[in-house]
């Protein structure tokens, strides 16, 4: 079986347009595109879908399957999709600049969010950049689960090689998405004589923020190997610290009554 | 690594950096810092980096002060560049008063620091919910205040001093662990280290929690101990605090840093003292409950990590600047007893004088050794926590 998804993260063409509907499909109207290609247990893309389109699971660990014939294109998905794997295409837009373009809706997670009208980057899977596109709309409220979907506009063309938008000019690939740290950033300071996560925490805030170092920690281990010369084996895991997750105050500050309530777990 | 120095500082933290720094300044040469892992490694990255001139003893009161006025013209000083901020939010510290006896405390306290030229003052109740509206008003009898005080980025704050200390000729050794001192006659000669042998007649121990430690290596025993400290920070949100928020009674510190998030402490009972620094599980909960008792807005937010720190603590809870009368050219900087950040301007500026035979700024000779001696004098500070 291809391992280009599980080395490298992106999908591989085959699997992209796997989760396309046929022509016949897109040529009604918006629809959900999934690219969910991993046995995960995770299931709230079938449990959102008020219409039935995303077929309950029988078992957490499936992957998702659509009937495009009850998908709308509603884009509740997308909201609920923790791996923002989900995006909506209508090629059936009316174009009114009179091009050939379809509306890609993706989850944008950034901020800032762009403006209707803007310019911005469209890239691939990769994060390559593929073409300028228009953005059409941006949502987000309250009950978008802190999600934003920004609607932007790219030829038809190039419908299946779009999957992202940045904003910046720069391309800059970011690595710690909690303290916008991008790879050049945590290169120059590995060039400056850090050799452990530890060390780049204590000057760059990588790994301190929510989701305290579950996404940058891997990448940066990867580019002190790199730069090191040293397997990823060998070098400092670095400091791990509770809570594993998140927990509000006030849900502390009140354990002992919920232990009172809930026992410690001896029955 | 240059196998000769004039002297060697031991510990990248914040107060061998500021020693390292004032040598230099003052016109040491060949100065070489040793650092066991890396620049704040230890309690420095570890620490609030508060800095409050709210003190109850003279001595206490004008090291801060000096070192307040120090972190304020610190880029002029140190002339760091601009991926450095030092993030000094002087946003004051507001220490709250629930008890008739610390009211009374406080008024000593607030009538000394005044004559010290410290602008602190009493709140009444209104003016502390000017200063901090998210403060429950239960309990609280009142509250003292300085504008001036406040907090910083320990990291990058290190960072500016060691930056300043290597364009001046600084060299620092990272990675680099002691293994032994040297001693000839009743005096130093070198250290041993895992990158080789420093021949040396001068050796500053900073080495904070781990200071005893390096001591004993000489056979001196420092009246020392290094405790586990715990604290916590929550994720990151608008400005909802100014000062750093502190009480006595209800045993905490809280502020919130220029990012964004909240960063609070408590002193725990039966913490260990074997340099452990792991985690205690029940420190997170203590904390939550008398913040979101003294701050009821915060049980919204999110505590994302907590860690510790040591504290090294002398008998008096203030620090060691002291030669070694048994041993020339050993000398310690330790024991700030959890305010070695606060004090590292002081602290760099006494130890310099000390060591070069300099005026002294500040009367560091009261901090030596010899007060814990029979019939020396201890500085006996009210208001610690």
């Amino acid at each position: 079986m291809d391992k280009t998804l599980e080395k490298t993260g992106i999908p591989t063409t085959e699997q992209v347009e796997s989760a396309f509907p046929p022509q016949e499909r897109l040529d009604e109207g918006a629809v959900a595109i999934i690219e969910c290609f991993q046995r995960i247990p995770c299931n709230p893309c079938a449990t959102s879908c008020p219409r039935g389109a995303i077929v309950p699971f029988e078992d957490i660990n499936d992957t998702p399957v659509i009937k495009n014939e009850n998908c709308n294109g509603c884009t509740l998905c997308i909201t609920k999709c923790p791996g923002l794997a989900i995006m909506v295409v209508d090629t059936t837009w009316k174009d009114p600049a009179g091009l050939d373009r379809a509306l890609i809706k993706l989850p944008y997670e950034f901020r800032p969010l762009p403006a209707v009208g803007d310019e911005v980057i469209a890239t691939d899977r990769a994060g390559a950049f593929v073409t300028k596109a228009e953005v059409v709309q941006v949502l987000l409220n309250h009950a978008m689960n802190k999600v934003p979907i920004v609607t932007i506009a790219v030829e038809k063309s190039l419908m299946r090689t779009v999957r992202g938008i940045h904003l910046d000019a720069r391309q800059r690939a970011v690595v710690c998405r909690c303290n916008d740290l991008d790879e050049a950033d945590i290169a120059a300071y590995i060039a400056g004589g850090a050799t452990s996560i530890d060390e780049l925490k204590r000057v760059t805030r990588l790994g301190m923020g929510p989701c305290q170092g579950r996404n940058c920690v891997p990448i940066v281990q990867g580019m002190l190997a790199r730069t090191l010369g040293v397997p990823v084996a060998e070098l400092s895991p670095g400091t791990y610290r509770p809570t594993v997750k998140s927990i509000a105050l006030g849900d502390l500050a009140e354990y002992d009554s919920a232990r009172d309530e809930l026992g410690d777990g001896e029955k | 690594m240059k196998n000769t120095a004039d002297y060697v500082i031991i510990g990248g933290g914040i107060s061998g950096v500021t020693v390292g720094y004032f040598l230099i300044k003052h016109g040491a040469k060949n100065v070489v810092i040793l650092e066991r892992d890396y620049l704040t490694a230890g309690a420095t990255g570890r620490c609030g980096a508060g800095i409050r001139q709210q003190w109850g003893t003279e001595l206490n009161c004008l090291t801060a002060k000096y070192s307040c006025e120090f972190f304020e013209n610190a880029k002029e000083e140190l002339k760091y560049d601009d991926a450095i901020d030092i993030e000094f939010h002087q946003g004051g510290y507001l220490l709250l008063i629930s008890t008739e006896k610390e009211l009374e405390q406080t008024k000593k306290n607030i009538a000394l620091q005044n004559n010290l030229g410290i602008a602190s003052r009493l709140l009444d109740k209104s003016e502390i919910k000017q200063i901090a509206p998210a403060l429950s008003m239960d309990g609280l009898l009142a509250g003292a205040f300085h504008q001036k005080d406040g907090h910083l980025n320990p990291f990058h704050t290190t960072q500016a001093f060691a930056q300043a200390f290597k364009r001046m000729g600084g060299i620092i050794h990272t990675n680099t662990y002691v293994t032994g001192i040297t001693t000839t006659g009743g005096r130093v000669t070198g250290v041993d280290t895992t990158q080789g042998h420093i021949s040396t007649d001068c050796i500053i121990n900073a080495a904070g929690g781990y200071s005893q430690q390096v001591a004993q290596m000489v056979g001196v025993e420092l009246p020392l101990y290094s405790e586990r400290h715990n604290i916590l920070v929550t994720e990151p949100v608008e400005r909802a605090l100014n000062p750093v928020i502190m009480s006595f009674s209800l045993n905490f510190y809280c502020q919130q840093v220029p990012h964004g998030s909240f960063i609070m402490g408590r002193t725990c009972d039966n913490q260990p003292r074997d340099l452990r620094t792991t985690a205690d599980s029940e420190f997170p909960v203590h904390m939550a409950r008398s913040i979101t008792k003294a701050m009821p807005s915060l049980k919204k937010l999110r505590m994302l990590r907590q860690w510790a720190g040591l504290y090294n603590m002398s008998p008096d809870k203030c620090p060691i600047y002291s030669g070694t009368p048994e041993l020339a050219g050993f000398y310690t900087a330790a024991g700030f007893s959890g305010r070695g950040f606060m004090l590292a301007p002081a602290t760099g500026q006494s130890m310099t004088e000390m060591i070069l035979g300099l005026e002294p700024t500040l009367p560091w000779q009261r901090l030596g050794l010899s007060r814990f001696e029979e019939g020396g004098e201890l500085i006996l500070e009210p208001s610690v926590v």
